[in-house]
């Protein structure tokens, strides 16, 4: 299935132990993409681009080390595997406590996410098209305002993988995806321009680009948008319930759920760059962040999802995971390194991104429990609110607690309807003012698209993030200044 | 081991006469991380590959693809259908013909014999950044500190040849005590053990810069920024200074053109391909266009859009040795120091006001309108009557980059190199004072 023989691998991980190591883990990668890119239209770059290597991993004298190769023969193997050896000893006096990872059950195991259609049918031609009839339909749906920019992009991803480690592991996979992004501006000479950015991914094949209904969408998106842009005012300034759009919602729990119970943030491995967490050990099974509807859940297994899969990079079986469970702190996602720490198992969240990068704790599908109401329902008894459909600018604090989305689509609701747009609302707020002001939820679980950057080097992974929409009780919205 | 350039010719061999354009970039690459957790390694990581990049156009169809291959023969392999590929394209709208052959002039001094004996015993030099954070008081540290050797040719069928081998530092240290964390940073392509340990140095202090705590209310506050903040927001300006960017609607700079002002008189960003202290310094782009220093923006007026032989087609000028065949991007940037002599000095100008010593997650609501917000990480200080009075927590700077370049009022006299996750081009840039930025935080 995949394009390595499991020999070579193998030959690394026996390698690696015969010099010293502990433990041994050797993964072949590779991720092939593929896609174009246009500007109003016009085809501006098309391209491929292939990413293909083994990476290994060691312990040795309580030391973690790894490299990683092009190089697919046994002297380049064999020359990573002595750099990750002897790199990591040259540092292993510093270490206090020698790193060592749980135990678990690992096994052989192979899977590939069946496809109607083949990525090969996502031609540049066919993609091309997409992108001018898209570029079409976003000119005709303006009525007053210009459109100086569409940028538009689409490709393929197919990543295969193949990781054998020293505790018995064998896990082979393969995960297609696509992907379609969108960007336009709109200008108008009194009120300046307006941003947005449509994006579109997940795995399986070329059959997701019809599902996505493309053309409907951003029609959609550009009408409603004109009208923001147009006749947009400002939010009402005293405290109001703000309904916050699924799109949105996903964002924020990605944010303020995911990253935070990452439990190698917890413990600080990622202090420099990504950050800590405001979770701290003892706060797990104990501590309340929100009301009963902050139920945010994180499932690999989900299928079709963009970040799907069944074993992660250490060989554990994957399963969804409670980050927050009816307000309580829940369940940190682990590796086998940081389930040793904190006494537990590993619940198989290490990921890599490519073959040169090691694998670290990772979100996939990250979302917050959908209720049983309808959108009306949840707006019905809403005097005068504020509804926040989608956004633009976002961030949060390296603590994850001190967060800010700017909406993009905006209306008033009045007497549990829907009124008029309002421009660029700001939600800026904390992680436990979010959860601890939710009194409602509505049915529909939505998913949007991202790519999670975090590591040293930084590593970008495909992951998705949703929820319904949500009701907040007395938020005080800001504005753009 | 073969070079990169003799890797690059061989692919070139292999696919000139077939296309109208062929230009072959090799990327080859052996270097070392080391990642520390709570003062000691998390991990050691080490890379040793390469990556070739092609270009073919046909017709003015072009094509481009990267491959993380150190074979020809792969290479080939994977290109073996571009010719058909080309056939179903439509021409690009920024194809230009690759550029005839110039003359380049080669930079000197980009290898340090000492990063390449630093990268076998790495431990040493982390020992130097920990224990001048230790010595500033801090309680434990984090950060990284990465020695490399990476080589680039470019072979192109307009005769270019080109090569070049340097050697790349990047350190960087956050130390932590109690609540309060200081942050910094450092990028260059030589070792300077002097500079790691600044890197500690300045990371401690302000860890301990303060044990107080002020309050804070949103609202417009002069503030001075260090050249961590600096770096982070002129590295999102230098990536709107690209053509690409301002034609795809990613850019502050759509809305003006060349001699527009766009900031005040102290305001000049430089893109410095030719700093040889930096580790993106190179004599000649990815299409072979000889590099130079050229200012984006000069006294607070926008002076030049960075571009490649293709933009710089569509847009009726010259190629300014940016290329990225696709994207122009700067390779260095430098922000203009000024004439303050010192951090005290700039803190007494300030008198009242925040001192933003990190940031981090700069993130746009409108492009074009530069609107944006960024948060602030590790120290940021209350300043009253010329005085620190104690750390503000996180805040957010949530403003316009055309106010933040028009307030911006002073800067040190000295420059600091800085590079690290949120500063990707290597910059150096000063402290900088720039009046009534807009500053928030939640409000529950």
């Amino acid at each position: 299935m995949t394009s390595l023989d499991e020999g070579l691998l193998q030959w690394a991980v026996d390698k690696a132990l015969e010099v010293g190591a502990s433990y041994a883990e050797a993964r072949y990668q590779r991720d092939v993409t593929s896609g174009v890119i246009l500007r109003n239209a016009r085809t501006v770059g098309v391209g491929s681009e292939v990413r293909e290597g083994i990476g290994v991993r060691v312990i040795v004298n309580g030391s973690l080390g790894f490299a990683a190769t092009n190089t697919l023969t046994r002297e380049g193997v064999e020359r990573a595997v002595m750099a990750a050896i002897t790199r990591a000893r040259a540092t292993a006096s510093l270490r206090k406590t020698p790193i060592e990872f749980s135990d678990e059950r690992v096994g052989r195991a192979s899977y590939e996410v069946a496809v109607k259609r083949s990525l090969g049918d996502l031609t540049a031609e066919t993609l091309t098209e997409l992108g001018k009839r898209l570029t079409e339909t976003i000119n005709s749906s303006v009525k007053e305002v210009k459109v100086p920019a569409v940028m538009f992009q689409a490709g393929t991803r197919l990543q295969e993988k193949l990781v054998i480690n020293s505790d018995g592991a064998v896990i082979r996979s393969v995960v297609p995806r696509v992907t379609a992004f969108i960007n336009f501006v709109l200008a108008h000479p009194q009120k300046g321009t307006l941003q947005r950015t449509v994006e579109k991914e997940a795995s399986g094949g070329a059959e997701l680009i019809d599902s996505w209904r493309l053309e409907d969408v951003v029609s959609e998106e550009v009408s409603n948008l004109e009208k923001v842009f147009l006749k947009g005012v400002e939010p009402p300034k005293e405290p109001i319930d703000v309904v916050v759009g699924s799109e949105v919602v996903g964002l924020l729990v990605h944010e303020s759920a995911g990253h935070p119970m990452e439990a190698d943030r917890i413990l600080g491995r990622e202090a420099a760059q990504a950050g800590e967490s405001f979770v701290k050990p003892g706060m797990i099974g104990k501590y309340r962040i929100g009301t009963k509807y902050a139920t945010v859940i994180e499932d690999p297994t989900i299928p079709g999802s963009n970040g799907y899969y069944l074993f992660d990079d250490e060989g554990v079986p994957a399963r969804p995971r409670y980050l927050y469970k009816e307000g309580i702190i829940y369940e940190p996602l682990h590796n086998r390194h940081t389930a040793k720490l904190m006494g537990t198992s590993s619940n198989a969240a290490a990921r890599a991104m490519d073959y040169a990068s090691e694998p670290i704790i990772r979100m996939s599908n990250t979302y917050l429990k959908p209720g049983d109401m309808s959108f009306e329902e949840l707006i019905e008894d809403i005097k005068l609110g504020v509804f926040i459909k989608s956004y633009m600018e976002w961030n949060i604090d390296d603590m994850r607690w001190n967060q800010r989305y700017v909406g993009l689509e905006a209306y008033m609701i009045r007497n549990g309807e829907l009124a008029e747009p309002i421009r660029n609302p700001v939600l800026e707020i904390t992680t436990k003012g979010f959860y601890s002001n939710i009194v409602g939820v509505d049915k529909h679980l939505r998913f949007y698209p991202g790519t999670c950057g975090k590591g040293e080097p930084p590593q970008g992974v495909p992951v998705w993030f949703g929820g319904p929409d949500v009701r907040l009780a007395k938020i005080r919205l800001g504005v753009i200044a | 081991m073969v070079t990169a350039l003799e890797l690059a010719e061989s692919v070139l061999k292999r696919l000139e006469g077939r296309f109208d354009d062929v230009a072959v970039l090799v990327r080859q690459r052996d270097c070392v991380m080391v990642k520390l957790w709570n003062t000691e390694p998390s991990v050691t990581q080490s890379w040793i590959d390469a990556k070739v990049s092609v270009l073919v156009s046909r017709n003015g169809r072009v094509f481009s693809t990267e491959l993380s291959v150190g074979d020809p023969d792969a290479v080939d392999n994977a290109l073996r259908n571009v010719g058909e590929i080309l056939t179903k394209l439509e021409p690009s709208e920024i194809y230009a013909p690759l550029p005839e052959l110039a003359e380049f002039k080669p930079l000197e001094g980009l290898v340090d014999q000492n990063v390449l004996k630093a990268m076998e015993e790495p431990g040493k030099y982390v020992e130097e950044m920990i224990d001048a954070a230790l010595k500033e008081g801090a309680e434990r540290v984090a950060g990284t500190l990465v020695f490399g050797r990476m080589a680039k040719a470019l072979a192109t069928n307009k005769g270019f040849r080109g090569m070049e081998e340097g050697t790349e530092v990047e350190a960087y240290l956050r130390a932590f005590k109690g609540e309060f964390s200081g942050h910094w940073a450092h990028g260059s392509r030589v070792l300077d053990v002097n500079a790691l340990r600044e890197v500690g140095r300045r990371a401690g202090m302000y860890a301990t810069i303060t044990n107080s705590k002020a309050e804070f209310t949103p609202g417009k506050y002069d503030v001075i920024l260090s050249p961590l903040v600096v770096g982070n927001l002129i590295d999102t300006i230098g990536w709107m200074a690209s053509a690409m960017a301002v034609m795809m609607g990613f850019s502050m700079f759509m809305k003006v053109k060349p001699g527009d002002k766009v900031g005040s008189e102290a305001v000049t960003i430089i893109d410095a391909p030719r700093d040889t202290e930096l580790a993106k310094s190179t004599a000649f782009d990815d299409e072979g266009v000889p590099t130079k220093d050229k200012p984006i923006i000069k006294n607070g007026v926008l002076v030049n859009i960075l571009h490649n032989t293709g933009t710089a087609k569509k847009m009726g000028t010259e190629s300014t040795g940016n290329a990225g065949w696709l994207f122009p991007t700067p390779w260095n940037l430098h922000v203009a120091p000024g004439n303050v002599k010192s951090e005290e000095e700039l803190i007494s100008e300030l008198r009242n006001g925040v001192i933003i010593t990190n940031n981090w997650y700069t993130r746009l609501q409108n492009y074009v309108e530069g609107i944006f917000s960024t948060v602030s990480r590790d120290a940021a200080l209350l300043v009253k009557n010329g005085e620190i009075v104690g750390h503000l927590g996180r805040i957010r700077i949530a403003d316009r980059f055309a106010n933040l370049l028009s307030n911006w009022e002073l800067a040190t006299k000295e420059t600091h190199k800085i590079r690290w996750w949120e500063v990707e081009t290597p910059t150096k840039a000063p402290y900088a004072l720039i009046r009534q930025v807009n500053l928030t935080k939640p409000p529950i």
